[in-house]
């Protein structure tokens, strides 16, 4: 199948792959990319363990085409350190022990980060509405609504 | 330094948290070939033929292998823990049959996962449909078709047991309350499904097999005996996995066609499966259902029970376990530590055409599920509030105390935790609530249940240390003073890496950012079948580990008394310096001692080992506490009548699980198990229609719980034995076990005023407005 030309930016640095136009986002950025905190749950859009940001907003990278990505900016989990420091938020789940086998916890980081870039304060139950699109088999999700909660309060969000 | 008993931040999170996890489907090798699997349309049926031409020369196809191509390359598949349970001829792939819809007929390798799944299309088979066995009714019919030609007929397993006068207590009572209680199918569900990549060396014959597993040497074994390969030339490795609950002990067919096939190309080939195929053939667990007597006095005396137990076993049996194996341990624990005089059990297990039925976090579940359900059957049936019935009979823990099976229960605080479960939930108040509310027309309901898990179980459980033999680990003190911890276990989840640091720290008295917990390399990892899997981390291997800490401590410290000239009765070790009691300045770093007894061992005082290394083999010497993990969940439920809606108002949880390690990740368990409780009771549901067809191959139609459906769990921690050095009991299955019957009865108490009885452990929307009388059967 034919390839074709596709650059776009991944955490920060510029990138030019050849790929054939069915392949996704995910498919790019873990095999062409070597990226592979991104994790494939379901591939069809469900789980959100795949969820990345393109240009500031949470996408599942199983659902979209990778040429659809041509020109963005797109983040990834791995793009979170700054120098060998963790983020906030990445902190917060730490010290709340928020995930068991770590397999979905790329996603909720990713859609966690775009709502907390959103700046606005929730409540608990808002929260969990926010992250409903992501599947945890392990925790029960409260000590991922804590951590997310103790994350916001750390950063000041919507304060 | 008191490292056990704290929360103590998760050695696993800086790389889970930064994406540097390592995951089987992130391995990547040179010259890797990619692998997937045909798979059968149907649910019975005999192939006629297979034409793979087009396939095998599509675009960047490297084989194509079908049962008949496999049956050359691999043994036949033999199940070592089957126990009776008659086990029909089969191979990695189906030969002469499918047998459920999802069962490989050929496996495709490629360049690129994209040409084999693009090749797998081109693939023509040709079959000849049979009628589905898909129900108990159609499996113990003579007249349906067999499964396996070698097999007399589809009942592949009977067992029945009796203890006491069964008939005299039943003559004896008041009452006798029956009913059946059905489980659904259900599926583990792991986010991350099934994979592998096998790397066989066609120089050495050596393969590496990367997988997703919990029990490494339990596939190791089981490779080497289906493809007869010398098992030392066989290595598994499990990096990061992510979740099992009891399905990634299993070993799927898919795995010895890969290493098989592996083998013929002399390449790596890797699979990982896809969502749907994990739906439609990894494994589904819980299809059982019993028809239950209870005899009982009116004043809420349970004399005997009678139990008859169906097990749907799917088409193929597990390996290494056959799930009719578990079926022992629900006729050992159903009437629960209940003080029943009597007792009979029998149970059928059948094959179906469905996908195998695994392990699945406490697969002895039904014994909990059933035993709470009908004890609050019986207490309405007699006119007495189920949390006084379950008082007058429960045991309560004393030294003699035994299930009527046999088992030994003193120390279990089973009553204690059922009246702090009430106390918490607030019992007495919620049933004034729920009488207002019915009056406004709302719709409210209480449930709670109680359970004991055998984690490590009473001395008689565990022989010569349970699971053959206990367990292993090998602790080294690395030359700069460092510990390295090797486990048997195969952590998914349970953050072995953390709290098996903690136990060795503390023990050693090092600091824990020191030690450091290698698992999942059959080269160097302890033997254990089972890896990580029936709640056995918390006494086996923080034992192992303890044990084998000591060891390695007792040579140090007489490497020390001799140095230092002083009796090793009188040394510490506190932050990986060794020190006299009460004179600190008396001292020496472990790092030096470690540093000598590497560089130069010779020059070690004569007499002592400078080896300082230990292998010690835990066989639950020193276990204290009662051994039984357990305790009461309470939840309160209200119900949408117009909707049948369950929306859970409060969860509490009150756990015995002994001393704790770690209370963050012991909670962690805990409310992880239970939002798989409430999953199975309200959402999930491995569906098959009367003629076998799959009905939950993706994530639309198999509903996973989210964040809007797990309400807050509220957790209080019984420390029975908060001093034993050895009182860890394990608390992984706990939760799930018993978050079934709680929240059942809480539907059921809610819906009483309808009459409902509630025999069926799936209650979604549908069958809670049936059973409220809103819309017909």
């Amino acid at each position: 199948m034919t390839r074709r030309p596709l650059q776009l930016t991944v955490n920060g640095r510029p990138q030019e792959v050849f790929v054939e136009p069915r392949r996704t986002l995910a498919d790019v950025l873990r095999e062409d990319l070597e990226l592979t905190g991104t994790h494939v749950g379901c591939e069809h859009g469900v789980c959100g363990a795949c969820t990345v940001l393109v240009d500031g907003l949470a996408v599942r990278s199983c659902l979209m085409l990778a040429v659809q990505a041509q020109g963005s900016s797109v983040m990834t989990i791995e793009g979170l350190e700054r120098d060998g420091e963790m983020h906030p938020l990445q902190e917060a789940f730490r010290d709340s022990h928020s995930f068991q086998c770590g397999f979905c916890t790329p996603g909720f980081v990713m859609t966690a980060l775009a709502m907390l870039e959103e700046g606005q304060a929730l409540s608990e139950d808002e929260w969990r509405e926010e992250l409903s699109g992501n599947i945890c088999r392990c925790t029960g999700y409260q000590s991922i609504v804590e951590g997310v909660q103790l994350a916001a309060e750390r950063m000041g969000v919507g304060q | 330094m008191r490292l056990i008993g704290a929360k103590v931040p998760r050695v696993e999170d800086r790389r889970i948290l930064t994406g540097r996890g390592r995951y089987v489907d992130d391995v990547r090798l040179p010259h890797m070939l990619h692998a997937t699997f045909l798979r059968s349309p149907l649910a019975h049926a005999r192939i006629t033929s297979i034409d793979a031409s087009a396939a095998r020369s599509a675009p960047g196809v490297v084989g194509v292998y079908t049962g008949e191509d496999i049956k050359g390359m691999s043994a036949v598949i033999t199940v070592p823990m089957a126990a009776g349970c008659k086990v029909g001829e089969f191979y990695a792939l189906a030969t002469d049959k499918v047998r459920f819809v999802g069962d490989p007929v050929a496996i495709v390798v490629a360049e690129t996962r994209h040409q084999a799944e693009d090749a797998a299309e081109l693939i023509d088979v040709e079959y000849d449909a049979l009628p589905a066995v898909a129900t108990y009714e159609a499996a113990l019919d003579s007249a349906s078709p067999r499964l396996f030609d070698d097999l007399e007929d589809n009942v592949i397993y009977r067992s029945e047991n009796s203890i006491g006068d069964v008939d005299a207590a039943f003559a004896r009572a008041d009452r006798v309350v029956t009913t059946t209680l059905r489980q659904h199918r259900v599926a583990n569900v792991p986010m991350e499904g099934r994979g592998a990549v096998a790397d066989f060396d066609p120089s050495s014959g050596e393969l590496t097999y990367y997988a997703a597993t919990q029990s490494p040497q339990g596939l190791r074994m089981a490779l080497a005996r289906t493809l007869e390969l010398p098992i030392e030339r066989l290595r598994v490795l499990a990096g990061d996995v992510g979740g099992g609950f009891g399905l990634k002990g299993n070993i799927g067919r898919e795995d010895f066609c890969l290493a098989a096939v592996s083998r013929k190309l002399g390449q790596p080939v890797k699979w990982t499966e896809d969502r749907n195929e994990h739906l439609l053939a990894a494994g589904h667990a819980r299809e059982e259902t019993i028809d239950i007597e209870v005899a009982v006095t009116n004043d809420g005396k349970l004399l005997g029970m009678r139990a008859h137990m169906l097990m749907d076993h799917g088409a193929y049996p597990g390996v290494p376990f056959a799930a009719a194996m578990f079926t022992g341990l629900v006729q050992m624990l159903l009437p629960g530590p209940y003080t029943f005089e009597a007792y009979a059990f029998d149970v059928t297990a059948v094959n179906t055409n469905k996908c195998v039925y695994v392990a699945y976090r406490g697969p002895w579940e039904m014994e909990t599920w059933v035993r709470e359900r009908v004890i609050d059957d019986v207490a309405r049936e007699i006119g007495m509030d189920p949390a006084e019935l379950r008082r007058r009979n429960l045991m309560a823990g004393a030294p003699e105390d035994r299930l009527i099976t046999g088992l030994g229960v003193a120390g279990i605080s089973t009553r204690e935790s059922l009246d702090r479960a009430l106390a918490l939930i607030g019992y007495d108040d919620f049933r004034r609530q729920q009488e207002s509310a019915r009056a406004e027309g709302r719709c409210l309901g209480i449930g709670f249940a109680s359970f004991i898990e055998a984690a490590p179980g009473p001395p008689e459980m565990r022989m010569g240390g349970g699971m053959f033999g206990g367990e292993r680990a090998k602790v080294k003190l690395e030359s700069d003073g460092h510990l390295l911890v090797i486990t048997a276990q195969a952590p998914h989840g349970q953050s072995h890496e953390t709290t098996l640091a903690q136990v060795a720290a503390e023990e050693m008295g090092v600091p824990f950012e020191h030690v450091k917990v290698v698992h999942g390399d059959t080269r160097v990892t302890p033997f254990s079948l089972i890896g990580t899997g029936g709640s056995r981390a918390a006494t086996w291997a923080s034992g192992a580990v303890l044990v084998s800490t000591r060891k390695v401590k007792e040579k140090v410290l007489s490497i020390a008394a001799e140095m230092l000239e002083i009796s090793p009765d009188d040394l510490e070790i506190n932050d990986g310096i060794v020190s006299a009691k009460g004179t600190p300045t008396k001292s020496l770093p472990l790092a030096q001692i470690a540093m000598q007894a590497t560089l130069a061992p010779n020059s070690l005082p004569a007499g002592t080992d400078p080896l300082l290394e230990a292998n010690e083999a835990f066989k639950g010497e020193g276990i204290t506490g009662s051994g039984w993990s357990g305790g009461t969940h309470a939840c309160t439920v209200e119900v949408d009548l117009e909707t049948g809606r369950v929306r859970i108002l409060r969860y509490v949880v009150v756990e015995d699980c002994g001393r704790v390690i770690n209370p963050a990740i012991v909670e962690g368990q805990v409310r992880g198990g239970v939002a798989q409780g409430i999953g199975e009771v309200l959402y999930e549901h491995a569906a098959y229609d009367e003629d076998g067809n799959f009905l939950a191959g993706t994530f639309m139609d198999y509903l996973l719980p989210t964040a809007t459906e797990i309400p807050r769990i509220e957790i209080e921690h019984i420390e029975s034995d908060p001093d034993g050095e050895l009182g860890f009991r394990g608390v992984g299955e706990g939760g799930a076990v018993v978050a079934p019957a709680t929240l059942t009865n809480a539907v059921a108490d809610a819906l009483a005023p309808f009459g409902a009885r509630v025999q069926d452990q799936y209650l979604p929307p549908s069958k809670v407005l049936e059973l409220a009388g809103v819309v017909a059967g």
